[in-house]
């Protein structure tokens, strides 16, 4: 409450400064237009250069988000099944009758001339021959069932009731579209692990080195690149949370840990965020990041770590067998 | 004359025909399949197995059932992706139906036929062989079948866009007693 407290008040002094600094440009650009003073050697101080600078880091941050936006309607058509394939299978194949083939008399001779008759009696063998040599290779082992006497035992006889025995639609489509989801949440998951690494790299290079606060290039950069990353988090977290809830009972296995994880990611990711801003704005008004903002980049990589963490614990434990 | 020796007749036969069935439960059961990935080997055990067998006329029928869900592979999250693959809430029973002739019931080994209907598809395996071990009224079978993903049509799940292994044996741990 404390941080959130002193960011807004931070922000609102900021906004406060720049939109005060612009205005004192550009009374002091009518004065230099009056001739009343003069004008000022650096570009820097010019109030069409912060407008310039608020463009370029608001356009480098809207390629961001164009670019993940883009991607998010393209993985979720990949991994779409069309429901039609998802409710078809009611019915026991195993028992489904054969299309029927034409046959010699409905192709007799007295219709067709004899070559024209040969040519299609070699067609309907060559046909037949293959068809039986697919249903073969496709499923070696389906033979003829045996068919249970009178006296064989039903699932009744087992105990079982009608509510254990009948099929659930309902609970399959509820299944279906989870693990749809599940799998979306999966691939977007691993690649939003591009943007975090990348963030983290460019995280580097983005404090100001030797005192030299002008230079805002690699900071707009790393705050595009993050801003991608939290885009595409957020977009995995939707994914995980709009999943159907199925299971009754308690979770076992790494998805265990998974879920444990996200009470360090999850803040993590909210953190990182206003920190970088509050370590921006430091930068941007020339000085060193001082306060709770100092520790933005520690922050983000306990968050980038523990992210990491959560992909292997779901994944775990992995024998490695090829 | 022809009456006695008609009586006679009917003692020696009625009582073949009015043999009662024999009948045979299961006591316990552990189903285990087996799963195959190039990062993972998963077990899935399930012990909630219900069967019974009625022997008539010579032949011994046999129907073992359980209930996909039941399957415990130690992941809550693998467990109900493994359900929606195999449509198990669609088709929420697996069933072996296998018939045996009478006088082999006691072998150490038993070679059975089995059809197993699972996912909506029914496959036919053929000459399994079971080993039995008799311990007094305890019949003490184990075995494995063979079976696969394509079988049932089954579309093999992926992990990071691996396919898991086609075949898919279950290892088989039955106790059975006459009633």
């Amino acid at each position: 409450m404390a941080i959130a407290r002193s960011f807004s008040a931070i922000r609102f002094k900021d906004l406060f400064k720049n939109r005060r600094s612009v205005t004192l440009l550009a009374e002091n650009k009518q004065q230099q237009s009056r001739g009343a003073i003069k004008p000022r050697g650096s570009g820097r101080d010019d109030a069409s250069f912060v407008v310039f600078r608020q463009v370029l880091r608001l356009s480098l941050g809207a390629m961001g988000f164009a670019v993940f936006f883009a991607m998010v309607p393209l993985l979720a058509a990949q991994t779409t099944v069309p429901p039609a394939d998802e409710l078809r299978a009611d019915v026991d194949s195993a028992f489904l009758p054969n299309a029927p083939t034409p046959t010699e008399a409905v192709l007799s001779a007295n219709d067709l001339p004899s070559p024209a008759m040969a040519f299609l009696n070699a067609g309907l063998e060559q046909q037949a021959s293959a068809s039986v040599l697919i249903a073969h290779q496709q499923n070696p082992q389906q033979a003829p069932q045996q068919t249970p006497s009178s006296s064989a035992p039903s699932l009744g006889d087992l105990g079982l009731t009608p509510d254990q025995t009948k099929p659930d639609p309902d609970t399959q489509a509820r299944l279906d579209r989870r693990t749809h989801m599940l799998k979306v949440h999966q691939e977007l998951g691993l690649y939003t692990v591009i943007p975090i690494v990348a963030a983290c790299i460019s995280g580097a290079g983005a404090t100001p080195s030797k005192n030299n606060y002008t230079s805002t290039t690699s900071r707009d950069v790393h705050v595009a690149i993050a801003g991608v990353g939290i885009g595409m988090y957020a977009a995995t977290a939707y994914y995980a949370i709009r999943a159907p809830r199925v299971a009754d009972g308690p979770t076992r296995g790494g998805i265990k840990i998974h879920k444990y994880l996200i009470w360090i990611h999850a803040p993590g990711m909210l953190l990182t965020p206003i920190l970088g801003t509050m370590a921006f704005n430091d930068i941007a008004n020339g000085h060193k990041p001082s306060g709770i903002e100092q520790y933005h980049s520690a922050v983000a990589l306990t968050t980038a770590i523990a992210y990491g963490a959560s992909i292997i614990a779901v994944s775990w434990p992995i024998h490695l067998k090829f | 004359m022809k009456s006695p020796r008609l009586l006679a007749f009917l003692l020696v036969t009625l009582p073949a025909f009015a043999q009662a069935d024999r009948t045979w439960i299961l006591d316990q059961s552990t189903l285990t399949y087996h799963m195959s990935h190039p990062l993972h080997e998963v077990d899935g055990v399930s012990h909630a197995g219900r069967g019974k067998g009625v022997c008539h006329a010579g032949q011994c029928d046999f129907l073992l059932a359980v209930q996909v869900k039941t399957f415990d592979s130690g992941d809550t999250n693998r467990d109900l992706h493994m359900l929606q693959v195999t449509r198990g809430a669609e088709f929420p029973i697996v069933t072996v139906r296998f018939r045996l002739p009478e006088t082999s019931i006691d072998s150490p080994t038993l070679d059975c036929d089995l059809d197993v209907q699972f996912a909506g598809n029914t496959a036919h395996y053929a000459h399994v062989a079971f080993h039995q071990v008799i311990e007094g009224n305890a019949h003490h079978i184990t075995g494995t079948v063979p079976s696969t993903l394509s079988d049932f049509k089954i579309d093999p799940p992926s992990f990071f866009t691996v396919p898991i292994k086609n075949d898919i044996p279950v290892r088989v741990d039955t106790t059975w007693h006459q009633q």
